[in-house]
């Protein structure tokens, strides 16, 4: 039998009838991750390939962003490696808090505040990607 | 797995889970960094001297932290899908992980020299 680590928190001891539902939440939570880790596996190793790699961090200045931006896909590739990595991220967030923050309240909290904040930093990145219009 | 009903209490499952945990949320403390400091964007003089700044040393450093943080992240998760979805890759489980974690650090040494180089010869910021 495999046990995976990233669903410790939907193995909890309830057996309410509420559990299927919230099973069935945990089922689609770990496709996601194995999906969405997938396609982040190449997003993100070409992002930081050719952003740290290939050209030098110093030489990242915004006309190199406006170069690369005056390529809609390149606004689409970054979009969604935006996207992808917040959701990956907060749902990996997610089992951590689980794991790790044990009253309830403080958990509501802290989740709340971290949604909070990569939701607003969201639509931020996404503002800052779509409405670009630098010319150099 | 010699013993037990789970890969994730002792031995190098624990240790692949424990990193994997690590770099997954310090790469996402710097995406949130990072959709700060791109936003910068409409204010060319702020963005181009935060970009400078990432050329200090010490953020040259934490780059290729990052670049590690990265690529263990990346390469284990295809370890977790190969074990979810081939069970029967199971039995090489142990051999795949130091085959990663070699391979995480062997690239983190390559692109750590490329990274780094710059600071040294003065050639760059």
């Amino acid at each position: 039998m495999v046990v995976r680590p990233m669903n410790d928190a939907s193995q909890g001891s309830s057996s309410t009838p509420r559990r299927r539902s919230k099973q069935n939440f945990e089922t689609w939570s770990w496709f996601f991750m194995r999906i969405s880790g997938l396609v982040l596996f190449f997003l993100a190793l070409i992002h930081f390939s050719l952003t740290h790699i290939f050209t030098d961090v110093t030489q990242t200045t915004v006309a190199f962003v406006a170069k690369r931006w005056s390529n809609p896909l390149w606004r689409v590739f970054d979009w969604l490696l935006l996207a992808l990595g917040l959701l990956h991220g907060n749902n990996g967030l997610r089992f951590i808090m689980d794991d790790y923050i044990r009253t309830p309240r403080r958990r509501a909290f802290t989740k709340a505040a971290i949604y909070s904040l990569s939701f607003a930093l969201f639509v931020l990145g996404t503002i800052t990607i779509v409405t670009y219009k630098g010319t150099l | 797995m010699s013993s037990g009903s789970t890969m994730y209490k002792g031995k190098t499952g624990q240790w692949a889970f424990v990193l994997h945990r690590v770099t997954g949320f310090l790469v996402l403390m710097f995406i949130l960094l990072h959709v700060i400091d791109i936003s910068t964007i409409n204010y060319p003089s702020i963005y181009n001297s935060i970009h400078r700044l990432y050329g200090n040393v010490v953020l040259r450093t934490f780059e290729v932290g990052l670049l590690f943080g990265l690529l263990y992240h990346a390469l284990n998760g295809l370890r977790v899908i190969m074990i979810d979805f081939f069970p029967g890759a199971i039995k090489n489980e142990k051999r795949v992980f130091v085959g990663i974690l070699s391979l995480s650090l062997l690239l983190t040494v390559v692109g750590g020299v490329i990274i780094l180089r710059p600071f040294f010869t003065g050639s760059v910021g």
